[in-house]
């Protein structure tokens, strides 16, 4: 585990050294620049607060990635089942109006159920049609797409407006803000929590990371994989789902607007690459990520290198932790042999006589 | 003759003498490190000479393969040089190994199922004419004199798919020939094959050499290496122990210089006493997709103390006949009956409460190789093993299936830094006793084991077998003539009536109270061991003899063997 988290911290450092040079090469004040991206993420209370809410879908998406991938369902579909799980909880705050102690959960639930929905079709489709979901989920991120578009410029368009949207919904399903922190970022962390349970500790959680390390073991054991597949599948697009949700529930808009969502699927989708499908680092990466996101702002803002950079950044850093998991182990271990020929070799004096005598030469 | 005369001619312009060469090939102090620090070759020193059938023993890991892949040039050396015919050689790849006369046949054949034997034989060294047009007349001319010339009985229209083991090994033989080698290394080429095809390679064998080839024989079966070899080389732990003529050798001295150690070659067994049926399979017929009928009839029975081996020749059915068992793949027709209850239509977990199941590939289907030694003994157990989950059903508690994979180590004899480890990071017997170790610390009546020791260094499999053993148990007072022993036995654990397949016949007959041969997805034959012979048990794996005649519809099958 230390080692694994050493070699992830190497491939952090260099890359953000990689993107150091990147920015000096660029003609970019780099140390500047780099100290603004850090002191408008973390070093002030409404730095880090900013990097929390960012942080907040992240968590969400990667968790579902990386439940997905751990238990070896490809699940590329976290961006449909963020919409999805984002319209039905739109849909729900307008049409109904509770007050908040009812309304709150509920719209928790929808958005769980719809993002589970929406993997489902795709669970349901591989169970019953052999369909590969590695294609259907990617289908379902596009009607996903034009639906919820269709929806917000057609039936559900809010007319006083000039762009696509809908309606705000009604104030009881609001999640509260304490000093700009959105209680978004508490919903996650307890679905985080949850999920690490499920997937740490239980018997379902385990019985999935076998499934993703090794289908035929899990078989041969017991373990019911075509069941904790539709589960699995059902997990991670709750996951998502919900992250859609509380885009609605938090934030200052509380409608659904179009481009909403941007790029937080598929930055979960890297974040548990890079965390390789792990619960903790997947949410450390999510923390890391939402930091250098909401500091290439600040970034921008004093040293006028483009916010673009962040996901410059972002890639570098995939790249050289992914590649340096495998590779230093590969270099440290080809390096290892060496060392140990050589010490073979060079023991020749001492141990090689011990056994001598019991050679009858066939051939000398 | 014509070879003959051009090879003289050849050593004159060398100014070698003409006589055969005993320096044939020369291995100097060789060293191989596989990444990261596993020492397979240990400065090896080795001298082949010419035309001699030099073998070459060891454990399984001793480095005998990896010595082989190293001058085959499958794979470079860390350190030391190789000669052959005095001079230095360094091969990059198996085809220049090839092309100047070493060829290697491997364990697992690399033929093309569907093209006919000529087909495989000149696949990657097409006698190729004008315009690129395959020059088949004179090759075919070529391969059926060769075929002809070393008596290898092939027809060379076959489809290889349509062949036997045997053929297919001499198949493998022949694309040799046909690249005119000169050094044939054969890796555990018995391995494969039954006792009478065992017979037939070694005539041809012998053939090969007569005409001049150097042959050497990579094993680990004594009887067949003091059989067939000029040389015997015996290597232990990546190191060459010993070289010997062999003259006057003895299994004994092999098996000692082998392990390091006097050797019991089998394993003390006390004898059976059978107690109630807690195994049945009732008319079991299955056929697969492809519309071939893998298993036919097939009736038996295991009854509680007993041992029942199956035997027989890959492929005639006992793959399918583990699927049924273990409810991998439905039964078609006929029932399964463990312990009393019918599990025909029953899930895996369902079987699992009643059996436990040592799996063939435990790479493929016994481990999760990059999980921890811990999530790897606790499957199964996970579900039914109430003394490792938490205060709440639905989950775990670490710290107690720590505990149980510590107490399997332990009792096991497990060789692991610590239960946090990737299995992946222990040796292939070590990972054995884990997967056995695991199905063993069930209790339950009925054990399947498919292959237990198959890929496994002597040491596990005597340490594996015993388990075995121990697990069948005998049950306490039941005939007057248990010995003290057997009453420790029974004591120590519950009796179970095994199941035990194994391509092994020595582990067949160190083990089996019965011994059931499959034949084409048939029971064709119950014998007794003490009874039989591997020769007798090899012919019913061949189909050579007629089927017993039996009551194989029935569940008395092999009922009266248990009095022994």
């Amino acid at each position: 585990m230390s080692k694994n988290a050493i070699t992830a911290l190497a491939g952090i450092v260099v890359a953000l050294l990689a993107g150091l040079a990147i920015l000096w090469a660029q003609g970019y004040p780099a140390l500047p620049s780099y100290a603004a991206l850090f002191s408008y993420s973390l070093f002030s209370k409404f730095a880090i607060v900013s990097t929390l809410n960012k942080a907040t879908p992240l968590v969400l998406t990667g968790l579902s990635a990386a439940v997905g991938f751990g238990s070896n369902c490809v699940n590329l579909g976290q961006p449909g089942q963020f919409l999805i799980g984002a319209m039905a909880v739109a849909a729900f705050g307008i049409a109904c109006d509770l007050p908040t102690p009812v309304m709150i959960p509920l719209a928790i639930m929808v958005a769980l159920a719809a993002g589970a929905l929406w993997a489902g079709i795709a669970a349901g489709l591989r169970r019953r049609f052999n369909m590969d979901e590695f294609i259907t989920t990617l289908m379902l991120n596009f009607i996903a797409d034009y639906f919820t578009l269709y929806l917000i410029s057609g039936p559900m368009w809010d007319r006083t407006t000039y762009s696509p949207m809908t309606k705000m919904t009604n104030p009881g399903s609001w999640l509260p803000m304490w000093d700009g922190l959105s209680a978004a970022f508490v919903v996650s962390c307890v679905a985080f929590v949850i999920t690490w349970v499920i997937w740490d500790r239980s018997k379902l959680g385990y019985e999935w990371r076998v499934m993703g390390q090794n289908s035929a073991f899990a078989r041969v054991g017991g373990c019911r994989n075509e069941a904790n597949f539709t589960r699995a599948m059902l997990l991670s697009g709750a996951l998502a789902g919900l992250a859609g949700g509380l885009m609605i529930m938090g934030g200052m808009q509380h409608r659904f607007v179009k481009g909403m969502g941007a790029n937080y699927a598929w930055d979960g989708v890297m974040i548990a690459i890079v965390a390789a499908n792990g619960m903790v680092p997947t949410g450390l990466y999510a923390l890391f990520f939402a930091a250098i996101q909401t500091g290439a702002m600040g970034m921008e803002l004093e040293t006028a290198v483009p916010s673009e950079f962040a996901l410059v950044l972002q890639a570098i850093i995939v790249l050289f932790v992914v590649a340096s998991r495998e590779s230093t182990r590969l270099l440290i271990n080809r390096w290892a042999a060496k060392l140990r020929a050589r010490a073979a070799a060079g023991g020749a004096q001492d141990i090689g006589k011990g056994e001598g005598g019991e050679r009858r030469a066939s051939g000398h | 003759m014509a070879q003959k005369v051009l090879l003289c001619v050849l050593f004159d312009i060398l100014e070698v003498p003409s006589h055969l060469d005993d320096h044939f090939i020369e291995m100097r102090s060789l060293i191989k490190v596989y990444p990261p620090d596993t020492l397979a070759l240990d400065r090896v020193d080795l001298t082949i000479k010419e035309g001699e059938i030099h073998s070459l023993i060891g454990e399984n890991g001793a480095g005998k393969s990896t010595l082989m892949k190293v001058l085959y040039g499958m794979i470079p050396a860390s350190s030391g040089e190789i000669s052959f015919r005095g001079r230095r050689v360094r091969y990059a790849s198996p085809r220049e190994a090839v092309a100047t006369g070493i060829g290697m046949v491997h364990q697992e054949f690399m033929l093309v199922p569907s093209y006919t034997i000529y087909e495989n034989v000149i696949l990657g060294a097409e006698p190729v004419g004008r315009l690129g047009a395959l020059r088949n007349a004179e090759a075919r001319r070529r391969v059926q004199s060769l075929i002809d010339r070393y008596g290898l009985n092939l027809n060379i229209d076959d489809r290889v798919c349509d062949t036997s083991v045997g053929a297919q090994q001499k198949v493998e033989i022949l694309k040799l020939l046909y690249r005119d080698v000169d050094v044939l290394i054969m890796d555990e080429p018995t391995a494969v094959l039954t006792p009478q095809e065992t017979g037939e390679l070694f005539r041809r064998l012998r053939d090969l050499n007569a005409a001049g080839k150097t042959i050497i024989f990579i094993s680990h079966k004594l009887d067949e290496v003091l059989e067939l070899s000029d040389t015997i080389t015996v290597m232990r732990r990546g190191r060459h122990v010993a070289t010997w003529e062999n003259r006057g050798l003895g299994k004994a001295d092999l098996a000692r210089a082998m392990v390091g150690r006097d050797v019991v070659f089998s394993v003390e067994k006390p004898p059976a006493c059978c107690g109630d049926v807690v195994f049945e399979a009732r008319d079991l017929s299955y056929v697969d997709a492809g519309g071939r009928r893998r298993l036919d009839g097939v009736s038996f029975t295991v009854r509680r103390g007993e041992i029942v081996g199956i035997a027989g020749v890959e492929g005639n059915g006992q793959f399918e006949l583990v699927q049924l068992v273990t409810g991998l793949a439905p039964v078609q027709s006929g029932q399964v009956k463990i312990c009393g209850r019918d599990v025909t239509r029953a899930p895996v977990i369902e079987r699992r409460k009643l059996m436990c199941y040592v799996p063939q590939d435990r790479k493929a289907s016994g481990s999760a190789q990059k999980m921890s030694l811990t999530d790897n003994s606790i499957m199964t157990h996970h579900r039914l093993n109430r003394r490792i989950e938490s205060g709440w059903r639905a989950l775990l508690n670490p710290a107690k299936c720590r505990r149980f994979a510590q107490n399997l180590v332990e009792s096991f004899g497990v060789l692991a830094p610590n239960v946090d480890t990737p299995i992946s990071s222990l040796s292939g017997g070590n990972q054995q006793k884990v997967v056995v170790g695991r199905e063993f610390l069930f209790d339950a009546d009925f054990v399947l084991l498919d292959q237990p020791t198959r890929g496994v260094d002597v040491g596990s499999v005597e340490f594996i077998q015993r388990e075995i053993i121990r697990k069948r148990g005998s049950i306490e007072g039941a005939t007057g003539d248990v010995g003290a022993d057997a009453t420790v036995t029974a004591t120590a654990t519950a009796a179970a009536g095994c199941l035990l397949i194994s391509a092994d016949l020595d582990e067949l007959f160190n083990l089996a109270d019965r011994i059931l041969v499959m034949h084409r997805g048939r029971i064709v034959a119950d014998l007794a061991p003490p009874d039989t012979t591997r020769e007798e048990v090899g012919e019913y794996m061949l189909g050579a003899r007629e089927p017993q005649p039996g009551p194989w519809g029935g569940a008395q099958a092999g009922e009266g063997a248990c009095a022994r």
